[in-house]
Formats: structure tokens, C-alpha cells, sequence
């Protein structure tokens, strides 16, 4: 076994281990740390394969969004330091043999299917990365680019509706008020 | 970029188009009176649909992201005309609405990625385009601001649709992982009967058969749809299933021909369980969205069992028969859109005599129940007839047979509110319902729809010839 592998399989125990403990745990502040843990474990995979602007990316934007993001809804709405309710034994049993079957089947998979090597490295030079997002050519990512940002417009202005409250006054005497203001 | 981009695009344009129009309305001080934006609305979703039918042109954009043709243009085209028709049929409800604007935003937004989902020839636009189509559909589902069962149905449908992306991503991921490629001709040259690229293909296409609530993935249907306004039901009942249809055979026929024998098996045991399953839930629903949405989980099953014949005939007939579902649940959606706006009623035994007061709005629902039951001379007999037909090349006639007694089982209850609507009954019966001239208008194009279609036969070698 050269080094390599050996650090890839130390990285691999830590995602898994504490992906397990993310959805084990009974306190959900834990399972936010651990899940925070869980993606720095996949950034470092992404490091081990030389990728090293996708893991910036899932730093930045996983660790330092997304769970701060958990972080703060989890403030905001739960009682972070109570204990989740114990869940009953059927369901853990069950829950455990479904991914149990699972890993067992993609392992089988995955014996079974021979890979083609390429000696291909990664093209991590950001400049390209960056001049792709914006090229409407053959290799460009334009399009879904864009699609992204009107995904985001929507679900942005879904939001504010739903998360608006609805005023007791009518609309009319509150633009004055805040004309006034 | 190439010189007739504004032609190839130009249905995106224009719904991206109108969009940030409505976008700016909303943020000028000086709102328009709740008719006129409506009347401006409904006139922009006319030139929208319109202008579909000229200038057309075949050809792909942004590298292979996007494909258009004829078919995808027509396609397109029902779509707009869902659209068109649901908009009409909701004024009365958006008129005591505060967030018109936003609904139209939402809206449109989810039709502009269905648009980009049929037209993509790419697994990465396929997701964005699912993506698109349902996160906006999720928040318009809670548009019931004051009920709780609306922010309910919002609720189920957004974590089911997340749900249901993470096992298509999983697919995608693994289909990219076997063939290195995310490009639809290119996967299909690559994929092999091996058991790695069937287990991602299978991944993947469960995410699909979630969008179009086939069984055993149907179970959020029922609440969403109950839940949700009559407008967002509707439009998730036809224009969703429909977008997703359309994909479905897209990715069948252009990315995984070699797993034939596979997918061929999978669509005849999904769609018989889809056809069977649905038609028993139908049979005890008391509520007409949720006796609505078992019958679209239904329908979906027959056309899964033509999609299992992969000919450009089956293709044909499918596109066919959703021509005529959007007619003919639009025709039955739009009267109940009424009445749920006007009584908030909802049940079927709130129907009974309905007949007594509302004339024209109980044929309307009548013609409608009838197409989708599938008696002649309604175009949902033909529409039946050509999927059953498509799909007899490649299955059994134990098969076959089952499909066809489901037919009769779903007339069942289709016809069970027909006769409660007609019944004569003195003493109870609804009050007579205004029906304002947009709702009208609406429920004419579906009847004349309803009918037409299927007596002319020109709609179904039009698509034929479109392949």
C-alpha cells in the first residue's frame, strides 16, 4: 500500500464517520458540526485528488455557507440544547439493512465494472475554469449559468411571499406611513 | 454566437421576457389596477403562445446544451397553451389576491425551465431545467397564505422534490462516472448491458418517474395537489406532467437506446402498477383535486406503457394524448377552479344537482370527465386507443388486457361525479355561479378542443410528421 492510498483511506473513515454521527447524534447543533466536519472531509478528498479549486469552492461555499446557514436556522427555530426524541427500534433496524442492501449492492457494482484508465490530468488552471462558465462555445457553460441565476430569482421572490406577513392594514395606508417616515 | 439565435431561443426569450417586465411593474410605485395587469398579463401569454407557430427553425445553441426542432417547438407550444388556459381560468381567484405579480413570476419561471428541459440535449441542463421547473412550483403551491394544508402540500412537494433530485443526481453522477460525458449522443454510444451503467440509468430515471408521480413514487401527489390553489394544481397536473413526459421520451429514445430491453421491462411493470394502483386510490376519494390527482397518476401509467414501445409511432401518440389531457383536465380544472373560488367548495357530494343552476359549467365538467374516461366521440377515446394500440407492439395481451379493464374501472369514477353533477335533487343543488368572459373563454377553447381533436385527424399526423 503506497502513501497515497493510505491518506485516501484515512480522509474516506473520517467523511464516513462523521457523516454517521451527523445522523446519529440526538442534539441537532451536534449534527450540524458533524456534518460541517463531514464536508471539510470531502474538501480534503478533493485536495488528495489535486482538484484544488473545487475544494476551495466547497469551503467557501459549503462550510462557510451552507452550514453557517444550518447554523443559524437552527438558532432561529429549535432549542438547540434539548434532545431529539428517540427513534423507535423498527426504524433504525430498518433504516440499517436499506443501506446496509445498498452498500452491499454498489460494492457488487462496482467489482463488477472494469474502468478505463486515462493518464489524463486535470485542466485546474482557473482561468480556463472561469473562461468556460462564460463561453457560449462547444465547451461553454453559458447557458446553465444563467438558467442558475433565473432559478435563483424565482426562488428568491417565492421566498419573500411566503416569509412576508400578511399587514392588518391595507396596502394603500402602508405606503403613506412609510412616505411619512 | 450564431445568426438566428433569436429565433432558435426565442420561446425562452420571450418568457424571460415577460418575466422581468412583471418584475418591473412590481417594483414601480404606482401599481395598475388588479383588471388591467391581468388583461396585460393575459394578452402577453397570447403574443407568447403565438408566437411559437411562426418562424420556426431547427438547430442547437451554446455548443450541445440546446436543441430545438419542429416536435420540440410544438411541444412547447401545448405547454403555452396550458399556460394561456390556466391563467385565464385563475383571474377570478387572482383578483382577491395580493401577490399576483409574483405568481406570474413563479409561474413563468417553472415554464422557462420546462422549456429548457425538453429542449436539453445535456444531462447537466436537463437537472437545472427540473430544478427550474419545480422550486418555483413549490413556493406557488403555498399561495393559500392564510391556509395551513396549502404551506403543507408546499412543504411535502418541495422535500419530496429534493428527495427525488438526489436519487437523480446520484444517477446522473454515476452515468457520468461510467462514460465520462455528460452529452446525450455521446452517453448513448458509450452505455452497455452492464450492470454498473444499468444501475445509474435506473437511479436516474426514478428521479424522472418522481416528476410524473408514477407508482411507487406517487405518494406525495394526492396532498400536493389537494393542498395547493386550484391554479398550481392544475398547472402541476398538465403542464409538470406533461414537461416531464416530454423529457422522459427525449432521454429514452436519445441517451439510452442500448438499455432497451432493460427500460422496456421497467416501463411495463411501473406502468402497469401506475395504471392499477391509481385507479383503486381514485375509486374512494371524496375531494375532487385528490379524485383528480389518482386520475392523472392513472393516466400517466398509460402513456409510461406506450412510452415501453420506443417507436416514433408511440412517440406520436403520446405527444398526442397530451394534447388532449391538457384539454381535457383544463376543461374539468377550470370549473372546479370556479367553484372553489366563488363557494370553496371542493367535495363531491357539494356537486350534487349541480346541473340545476350551472348549465354550460356542468357540460363543461361533464365533457371533460368524459374525455378522460375515455367514452367516444371525445378525443380521449382516440387519444386511449392510440396509446394502447402504440403500445400492443411490444407487450402481451394479458397485458394489454389489463390496461384496457382499467379503462373501465377509471370510467368508474370519473362518471360517479357525472351522475352526482346531474342528479335531480330539489332540495339541495349549488346557487347559480357567475361565470366572468376569461373563464368562459378558457372553458370553450377545452370543450371545442375536446372535441375537435379527436374527430379531426390532421393534430395526430401533424406530430407525426413533425419527427
Amino acid at each position: 500500500m503506497k502513501a497515497v492510498d493510505i491518506i485516501f483511506y484515512c480522509i474516506a473513515t473520517f467523511v464516513l464517520t462523521t457523516g454517521i454521527l451527523a445522523v446519529t447524534t440526538r442534539k441537532i447543533f451536534r449534527s450540524a458540526i458533524w456534518l460541517l466536519f463531514c464536508l471539510m472531509g470531502v474538501a480534503a478528498l478533493y485536495f488528495w485528488m489535486n482538484a484544488n479549486f473545487i475544494a476551495a469552492i466547497q469551503i467557501a461555499v459549503y462550510v462557510g455557507g451552507i452550514v453557517v446557514l444550518i447554523i443559524f436556522s437552527i438558532f432561529l427555530t429549535q432549542q438547540s440544547g434539548n434532545q431529539m426524541p428517540k427513534p423507535n427500534s423498527l426504524r433504525i433496524i430498518v433504516a440499517s439493512v436499506a443501506s446496509l442492501i445498498g452498500f452491499g449492492l454498489l460494492l457488487q457494482l462496482y467489482n463488477k465494472q472494469v474502468f478505463q484508465t486515462t493518464n489524463k490530468n486535470f485542466d485546474i488552471d482557473i482561468a480556463t475554469l472561469g473562461k468556460q462558465l462564460l463561453s457560449t462555445d462547444a465547451n461553454g457553460y453559458a447557458l446553465p449559468f444563467e438558467v442558475i441565476s433565473m432559478l435563483l430569482l424565482a426562488a428568491m421572490v417565492g421566498c419573500i411571499v411566503i416569509a412576508m406577513k400578511a399587514s392588518p392594514t391595507p396596502p394603500k395606508e402602508g405606503l403613506k406611513k412609510e412616505e411619512i417616515l | 454566437m450564431p445568426e438566428n439565435f433569436f429565433i432558435l431561443f426565442k420561446q425562452e426569450l420571450w418568457l424571460v421576457a415577460i418575466i422581468f417586465f412583471l418584475l418591473i411593474i412590481k417594483l414601480k410605485t404606482k401599481q395598475p389596477a388588479v383588471t388591467t395587469l391581468l388583461n396585460r398579463i393575459n394578452v402577453l401569454l397570447l403574443l407568447n403562445l403565438i408566437s411559437g407557430f411562426f418562424f420556426n427553425e431547427e438547430g442547437r445553441l451554446f455548443g450541445k446544451m440546446f436543441v430545438t426542432n419542429h416536435l420540440y417547438v410544438f411541444e412547447k407550444n401545448i405547454l403555452n397553451l396550458a399556460a394561456l388556459l390556466i391563467s385565464l381560468q385563475s383571474t377570478k381567484w387572482l383578483e382577491n389576491h395580493k401577490h399576483i405579480i409574483e405568481f406570474y413570476v413563479l409561474l413563468l419561471s417553472s415554464l422557462l425551465g420546462m422549456f429548457l428541459m425538453i429542449s436539453a440535449a445535456n444531462l447537466l441542463m436537463l437537472y437545472v431545467g427540473l430544478e427550474l421547473s419545480t422550486i418555483p412550483l413549490a413556493a406557488a403551491a403555498n399561495f393559500d397564505l392564510h391556509k395551513k394544508i396549502s404551506g403543507e402540500g408546499a412543504m411535502k412537494l418541495i422535500i419530496s422534490s429534493a428527495f427525488s433530485s438526489t436519487i437523480l443526481l446520484l444517477g446522473i453522477s454515476f452515468l457520468y462516472g461510467c462514460t465520462g460525458t455528460l452529452d446525450f449522443s455521446v452517453i448513448n454510444n458509450l452505455l452497455q448491458q452492464q450492470p454498473l451503467h444499468i444501475a445509474a440509468f435506473l437511479l436516474f430515471f426514478v428521479g424522472l418517474l418522481f416528476k410524473v408521480s408514477a407508482v411507487p413514487f406517487h405518494l406525495w401527489t394526492a396532498d400536493v395537489y389537494e393542498g395547493s390553489p386550484v391554479a398550481i394544481t392544475s398547472f402541476l397536473s398538465v403542464a409538470s406532467k406533461a414537461a416531464a413526459m416530454f423529457a422522459i421520451l427525449n432521454v429514452l429514445n436519445k441517451m439510452v437506446q442500448p438499455l432497451f430491453i432493460t427500460w422496456h421491462t421497467v416501463l411495463i411493470w411501473v406502468a402497469l402498477a401506475t395504471i392499477i394502483i391509481g385507479n383503486l386510490f381514485a375509486i374512494r376519494q371524496q375531494n375532487l383535486k385528490r379524485l383528480l390527482a389518482f386520475s392523472s397518476v392513472s393516466q400517466v401509467g398509460f402513456m409510461l406503457l406506450a412510452a415501453s414501445a420506443n417507436s416514433a409511432v408511440s412517440n406520436a401518440s403520446i405527444i398526442y394524448f397530451i394534447l388532449i389531457y391538457v384539454f381535457s383536465n383544463l376543461a374539468v380544472f377550470g370549473v372546479i377552479s370556479l367553484v372553489s373560488a366563488a363557494l370553496q367548495k371542493e367535495t363531491i357530494t357539494e356537486y350534487q344537482s349541480f346541473y340545476t343552476n350551472n348549465k354550460f359549467l356542468s357540460w363543461c365538467l361533464c365533457i371533460g370527465f368524459f374525455s378522460l374516461a375515455g367514452v367516444p366521440p371525445t378525443a380521449g377515446f382516440f387519444g386511449k386507443l392510440f396509446l394502447l394500440m402504440s403500445a400492443a407492439q411490444g407487450i402481451t395481451f394479458v397485458i394489454l388486457t389489463i390496461a384496457a379493464l382499467n379503462m373501465v374501472i377509471s370510467m368508474y369514477y370519473y362518471l360517479r361525479v357525472v351522475k352526482t353533477v346531474f342528479a335531480k335533487n330539489e332540495n339541495i343543488g349549488m346557487e347559480k355561479i357567475a361565470i366572468p368572459v376569461y373563464n368562459k373563454i378558457a372553458l370553450l377553447i377545452c370543450v371545442i378542443g375536446i372535441l375537435l381533436t379527436g374527430v379531426l385527424s390532421g393534430a395526430y399526423s401533424y406530430i407525426i410528421s413533425l419527427q
